[in-house]
């Protein structure tokens, strides 16, 4: 569980996330949206203690951000960067994926065990360059990396950005099958779709403040917040509020269907 | 975001408004100055007067950063230096083997004072220079080759990208649970050692990109009379450079 109780943090004097206060559940899967400098990728720094909060408090798993080592918080956090690059350290994938888990598991035979595991879910040959492949299949190693680690909780920072469908997809679904089985993501995006179809819940941030905070479907058709974060729906939402009143809080192509089937037997 | 320690901060003072060549020379004459003398208060002078002119150009926060970062840099050489130097009368003795003598401390306090006084003056100058300006000064007033002055000013300017870069790499380490938050400095050294990999693919990258850039926007084409802007010498200037080389001299008679 991540837990937000009135944070406020500055890099200088103007304060970039200014008495946000939120909580995403165990097994939820948060999107955080909001135009460039809003505070998000902030925040996912002050998730996992990369920055300390100046007053409030950021709680994840029950343990304090302030007070507990970045290095500790990550044995059970794990943190996706928008560039692979800055994470990918070893010459080969296989070697990447062990470097990560060094942190985790003291058992070398379940390190290796856990490698083998990722390296066939991700269908990847563990003895290549990783920085001779492309910046998708980078992207995919750096997720395999940490998806190797069994986190608790998964922070990240526009998984998607720079990626084609197929490669989008593909990890967006991996992201997913995380979640099911209880693991609780808060990513950041830029991608309305993606929030669409992946995420349960919502928070909408802009200037360093937490505009809404809710259910996807509220979210996501409330024109008033989306407006105020500099955000467009994604396409179905839209489509609704052109329709009007008759197709609020409609969000998903069934629900969409379903209303207009009401309308014409109307 | 901070500014990176060697960007260039805007202003109107004194320091802003001399010629970048000026600006180059009195550095470069006040960094010799260090040198020319074994006086510690004349070189303690000389890193006040660093930061004088810093409080003066506006920059102070910056000067006190540089000093600061530098002071912690002195203090780990300073007693690299005391314990390896043996000469001298022993002031008192860690071990029964490990003096720490007199002039071990007067050595390595005159080391770590030049090595502070000598770095000021030109992350000063850096500070107040636009890169640009220095280039073309380069060109147009020493007739160097611009691909030269190029690559000298793209490497200052990189500087800064890179440590930005390397701030993201650490991030990153740390998040997957490599342990920089230790205060143990050599573990910290022996952490970063591996993160030399990640940095070198995006210098290259980077680099590479950046020369292709250059090559299209007709980089070969430059000469030196291609600049548009004149960099005069003024009043202040002829100033300036007296002041210095008057520091010069007393650091030779003292």
């Amino acid at each position: 569980m991540i837990r937000f109780e009135h944070t406020r943090f500055a890099y200088d004097k103007t304060p970039v996330i200014d008495d946000v206060s939120f909580t995403v559940a165990k097994g939820d899967f948060a999107a955080l949206i909001g135009a460039n400098g809003a505070g998000k990728s902030t925040i996912t720094k002050l998730c996992n203690g990369l920055l300390k909060p100046q007053s409030g408090r950021v709680v994840l798993n029950g343990l304090d951000t302030k007070t507990t080592k970045t290095s500790l918080l990550a044995k059970t956090t794990g943190f996706l960067f928008q560039n692979p690059d800055r994470q990918i350290c070893k010459n080969t994938i296989a070697e990447e994926i062990l470097f990560g888990l060094e942190f985790v598991f003291d058992d070398e035979a379940k390190r290796k065990d856990q490698c083998q595991f990722v390296l066939e879910q991700f269908k990847f040959d563990g003895k290549r360059d990783p920085f001779s492949m492309s910046r998708g299949e980078r992207q995919r190693i750096a997720l395999a990396s940490l998806l190797a680690r069994d986190p608790q909780i998964m922070i990240l920072d526009e998984p998607t950005t720079g990626l084609d469908y197929r490669e989008c997809t593909q990890i967006m679904e991996m992201i997913a099958e995380r979640n099911a089985s209880g693991v609780t993501v808060l990513m950041v995006t830029h991608d309305m779709e993606i929030t669409q179809d992946y995420a349960k819940h919502v928070l909408v941030l802009n200037q360093g403040k937490l505009l809404g905070d809710g259910d996807v479907a509220d979210v996501m058709t409330n024109r008033a917040v989306l407006e105020a974060a500099s955000v467009s729906p994604a396409q179905i939402p839209a489509l609704a509020m052109r329709f009007g009143p008759a197709f609020t809080h409609v969000s998903t192509p069934e629900q969409m269907a379903e209303r207009i089937a009401r309308g014409c037997r109307a | 975001m901070m500014a990176g320690f060697l960007d260039y901060i805007p202003g109107t003072s004194f320091l802003h408004r001399l010629n970048p060549l000026t600006k180059l020379l009195f550095s470069l004459i006040l960094c010799v100055s260090c040198f020319v003398t074994d006086l510690h208060l004349f070189i303690l002078g000389l890193i006040l007067l660093n930061l004088a002119l810093g409080f003066y150009s506006g920059i102070a926060r910056r000067s006190l950063r540089i000093l600061s970062a530098l002071i912690k840099f002195s203090i780990v050489l300073f007693i690299v230096q005391v314990l390896v130097i043996h000469d001298g009368t022993a002031l008192f003795y860690l071990t029964k083997s490990m003096p720490i003598t007199d002039l071990g401390v007067s050595f390595s306090l005159l080391f770590v004072m030049r090595l502070i006084a000598a770095t000021m003056p030109l992350t000063l100058m850096l500070s107040v220079t636009q890169m640009s300006d220095l280039s073309n000064v380069l060109v147009e007033k020493l007739g160097i080759p611009f691909r030269y002055t190029f690559a000298l000013t793209t490497a200052i300017r990189f500087i800064p990208v890179f440590a930005a870069e390397m701030g993201g790499i650490v991030e990153a380490q740390t998040a997957r649970g490599v342990a920089f938050d230790t205060k143990n400095i050599f573990k910290k050294l022996t952490l970063l050692l591996p993160l030399c990999v990640p940095l070198l693919i995006s210098s290259v990258k980077r680099i590479e990109s950046g020369a292709i850039s250059a090559e299209l926007r007709g980089f070969n084409l430059r000469k030196r009379g291609s600049g548009y802007k004149q960099y005069g010498i003024q009043g202040i200037d002829i100033l300036a450079l007296a002041v210095v080389v008057v520091i010069f001299v007393l650091g030779i008679l003292f």
